[in-house]
């Protein structure tokens, strides 16, 4: 499971993200970004454009600072951890406890997990990784 | 298991009423109140009652724990993200089976507000229960407490692979090992690490969210002491009712 699992990252990482994404992928969504799962440094990080589009933000609130229009360009960076975010960088720009929540508070709000990831891409079964089920 | 886990979203306070003394007790050994019980006795919550504690507690009640040191995990759920690090962890310092588990993530939703629900990670594992129900119930004592550590351990040679534990234990924290011919589950990485020197588990070590607090319940120094001895610190165990004795606790923050 583990190798299939790799191949699967290295898979979606090399681009093929927009051939399978997540069910339910609307157009209209696309357009402006859609959804973005990162997965580096840690699996996986869901930031949905349209929720941040909802609460009034334009494109050039976070483009091209804090973000590059190029998706991925940030986990690239070597920089994209939770300590750049407390140092208001990348979302810690507005999720600092004032204009949004802060980056340290509300983990998995952001954070779907391997589970997340797993049923997004339904690489697994319901349950993700192990079999702690009934 | 599962489907109790859901359940503690429901947390309403029943009363300590049915919780057995001898639990009590532990707790207030330990320098926690129970502050209520949840979920039809499937949660139990505590804090610290230090401030009460010389008041109250005579000798008997500070007498120490059995072990030491007195290994135990407090688990800081609200921070778990799932990056699964600690299982990868887990899973190549112990040699775990790809159909196996150590430990594993369970997943809920809480109701925050009304119609806002927020996802929270949950881990867990063996909780190396002072009243172990798979030691109890084990025909060979192929699995057994370790006096010293009170690690529950396996023999592995011992096991007939009859699973009379796997159906006893309230956490579901065991598993049938295929190559070993017999029952695996966490031991506190005792054999790969603990006995080597370290200090932590493999979980607790590759925890980048620093989730998983191990440590020696016993010692006042300790992070995991200090933690559920704060005093202002919601802590809770799960499945209290089965009278188990769990040492993995939980809290948020
Ligand atoms: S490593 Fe830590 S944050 Fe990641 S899944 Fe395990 S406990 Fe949760
Ligand atoms: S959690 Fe289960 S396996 Fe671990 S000591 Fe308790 S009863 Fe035994
Ligand atoms: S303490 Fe060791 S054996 Fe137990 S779950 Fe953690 S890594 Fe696995």
């Amino acid at each position: 499971m583990k190798k299939v699992l790799c191949i699967g990252v290295a898979a979606l990482v090399a681009g093929l993200v927009l051939h399978f994404g997540p069910a339910g992928f609307a157009e209209e969504e696309q357009e402006h970004g859609g959804d973005i799962i990162f997965t580096k440094p840690v699996k996986a990080v869901l930031f949905s454009h349209q929720t941040h589009i909802d609460q009034g933000l334009e494109c050039d609130s976070c483009h091209d600072d804090p973000f590059e229009m190029a998706a991925g360009t940030a986990e690239e960076n070597g920089d994209f951890t939770m300590e750049a975010l407390y140092q208001g960088k990348y979302c810690g720009t507005c999720h600092d406890g004032e204009t949004a929540f802060a980056s340290n508070t509300r983990c998995a709000v952001c954070h779907i997990g391997v589970k997340g990831y797993n049923r997004l891409y339904k690489l697994s079964g319901e349950e993700g990784e192990g079999g702690h089920g009934e | 298991m599962k489907k109790r886990i859901e359940d503690f979203a429901k947390l309403e306070n029943e009363g300590a009423d049915t919780l057995p003394s001898a639990e009590r007790r532990r707790f207030l050994r330990l320098g926690l109140t129970v502050t209520g019980v949840f979920a039809g006795g499937t949660v139990l919550s505590l804090t610290s009652s230090r401030p009460a504690r010389g008041a109250l507690v005579g000798g008997e009640m500070l007498r120490k724990d059995p072990y030491k040191p007195h290994y135990s995990m407090v688990i800081r759920e609200d921070r778990c993200i799932d990056c699964q690090r600690c299982m990868d962890a887990c899973v190549k310092t112990n040699d775990v089976p790809e159909y196996g588990y150590r430990t594993t993530i369970l997943e809920r939703e809480l109701e925050v507000g009304p119609g806002e629900k927020q996802r929270e990670f949950m881990p867990v594992l063996c909780n190396h229960c002072n009243r172990p129900p798979c030691v109890r119930v084990c025909p060979t004592k192929a699995t057994y407490k370790d006096e010293k550590t009170g690690i529950v351990m396996m023999h592995y040679e011992k096991c007939i692979g009859c699973k009379t534990c796997m159906a006893a234990c309230p956490y579901n924290a065991r598993y049938f090992n295929e190559e070993k011919r017999a029952i695996d589950k966490c031991n506190f990485c005792f054999d790969t690490r603990l006995s080597k020197g370290e200090k932590l588990t493999a979980c607790a070590a590759a925890c980048p969210a620093d989730v998983r607090i191990f440590g020696d319940i016993a010692d006042p120094d300790s992070r995991v002491y200090k933690l559920v001895h704060e005093p202002t610190r919601v802590v809770w165990v799960l499945r209290p009712e089965t009278g188990a004795m769990p040492n993995v606790f939980y809290t948020k923050g």
